[in-house]
């Protein structure tokens, strides 16, 4: 497990499109964090989807999932070492681009950013891991968010976005529902992990 | 050792692979050839733990790929025109796979030389050529020092070097005791290199042989030229032989380069050709995998 996060890890930092594109992302939260702590808040959101995605996803955009699961073969211990790797690049993430919101004294709302935002990492690695293709994924929670999530419920329904922005102004209700929705996600990149991996 | 055994995959009515039954030993190059589509990738995938057979068994050295342990220090592959990030660079990949197949860094770059990649080994993998990320998946695939190493087409896109550096390097990991089982359309190639081969058409195994055999299955057929052609037809029709015409040329099956040389001597037809045309892989691969 060790080897694998390990190797998940030196790969995000060697991919040099994966470190600028994270590392223009987090200045560009940053100082918006100083403008704002609620745009850093929903940056941090997207960002988190995104890094996350992108980790998982490009794997398979790739072919890269076909020599992890050679070294791997056991497909649920390379999504479990892909979703704590996401967790990891997407903390880092939140936390350093969160220093100016840190600086303007907003603790509470760093630290209930930094509490959901592992959540994001694993709901997004996962549904990433279930979708394979970035772009779908992308266009999908898009969709999702604009249509289901704003359109129709007003952001009132315990949905996934709606509670991951309700979870990171501290409700621990929605905590709760988003880490349920994080979990089902887990539950159906464990099934889906096994399918064929056919090739191109 | 490799062993698939009545490996069958489905999709959907669509049959990939039907009932496919072949060994490749230890200490031997197997060749496995067939046409685009014919089954051979959803076979080798199979036999690699990525696609689940529809039913039947695949084995490597006795197990399931996915209850080796540690299956790359047992297994190397090469799959689908080497696979890699383009972001990333050739050692960058290398060194990430090392962690996976606990390979030293010395490793790493002792398969960098080896593969004829150190003066690209910090450039981009987007920017190599077919050629350079055959050889970079080749170097993952040797990470782990594995026994056993299965192919899929190693040789796209690699130049006449390059194919006698991958033949050298395959020759010699079989007489090492290695197994190994490739898989390519380059037939000319694979016929300097194979001990055995593995003919799949249809997702059906055709035939399963060392090569030797394979070219006794075929008919050597010879090319005589002399000053009569139709007297030579004749007395070799006499013989049993069996003669087309091929402009001023006959074309005998069933007699012996010997036997066609006794028969014009003894009805007085001075000979100026006589060839034997041994069938070359291609010929017996087409003949097999077009005609049951």
């Amino acid at each position: 497990m060790t080897a694998l996060v390990r190797g998940e890890l030196y790969r995000v930092a060697t991919i040099r499109s994966s470190w600028i594109s994270t590392a223009v992302l987090g200045a560009l939260t940053m100082m918006l964090g100083w403008l704002s702590v609620d745009m850093w808040k929903l940056l941090v959101g997207v960002g988190a989807i995104g890094l996350a995605t992108m980790q998982t996803a490009q794997h398979y955009q790739h072919q890269t999932a076909v020599l992890l699961h050679l070294g791997r073969p056991h497909r649920v211990l390379v999504l479990v070492a892909q979703l704590i790797a996401s967790v990891i690049v997407t903390v880092a993430f939140a936390a350093l681009s969160g220093v100016t919101v840190l600086g303007k004294g907003h603790v509470e709302q760093y630290r209930d950013v930094l509490v959901v935002v592992p959540l994001m990492a694993v709901f997004a690695a996962a549904a990433a891991a279930i979708l394979r293709r970035p772009m779908w994924l992308f266009l999908a929670s898009g969709a999702w968010f604009i249509i289901i999530e704003g359109l129709i419920s007003s952001l009132e329904k315990p949905l996934p976005f709606t509670a991951f922005l309700q979870a990171s102004a501290g409700d621990r209700l929605h905590l709760l529902i988003f880490a349920g929705w994080a979990t089902l996600a887990v539950v159906g990149a464990a099934v889906a992990i096994h399918r064929d991996l056919v090739g191109e | 050792m490799i062993e698939a055994r009545t490996l069958t995959k489905w999709y959907g009515s669509v049959t990939a692979v039907d009932g496919a039954t072949f060994t490749a030993a230890a200490g031997r190059v197997t060749g496995f050839l067939g046409l685009n589509g014919s089954g051979k990738t959803t076979c080798l995938r199979m036999l690699l733990g990525l696609i689940r057979p529809t039913s039947g068994t695949a084995l490597i050295n006795g197990r399931r790929y996915r209850d080796l342990q540690d299956p790359l220090r047992q297994v190397g592959a090469v799959l689908e025109q080497g696979i890699s990030h383009p972001g990333q660079t050739g050692r960058a990949h290398l060194t990430g796979h090392a962690i996976l197949a606990g390979a030293s860094h010395a490793r790493v770059e002792e398969l960098i030389a080896y593969v004829g990649l150190a003066r690209a080994a910090d450039k981009r993998t987007g920017a190599y050529s077919l050629g350079m990320r055959q050889r970079l998946a080749v170097a993952t695939a040797l990470l782990g020092d594995p026994q056993v190493l299965i192919l899929d087409e190693p040789a796209n896109g690699l130049d006449p070097e390059g194919m006698a550096w991958l033949r050298e390097l395959l020759r010699e990991h079989a007489r090492k005791g290695g197994t190994v089982l490739i898989s390519s359309h380059l037939l000319a190639e694979l016929a300097q290199l194979i001990d055995d081969v593995v003919i799949i058409a249809n997702g059906q195994i055709r035939c399963v042989a060392p090569l030797t055999d394979l070219y006794g299955y075929a008919t050597t057929r010879l090319r005589i030229r002399g000053r009569d052609p139709g007297r030579l037809w004749q007395a070799y029709e006499r013989a049993g032989g069996h003669v087309s015409m091929d402009g001023y040329t006959l074309e005998v099956a069933g007699l012996s380069a010997e036997d066609a040389g006794e028969i014009a001597l003894g009805v007085q037809v001075p000979i100026y050709e006589l060839t034997a045309d041994t069938p070359n892989l291609e010929q017996v691969f087409l003949s097999l995998a077009a005609t049951r």
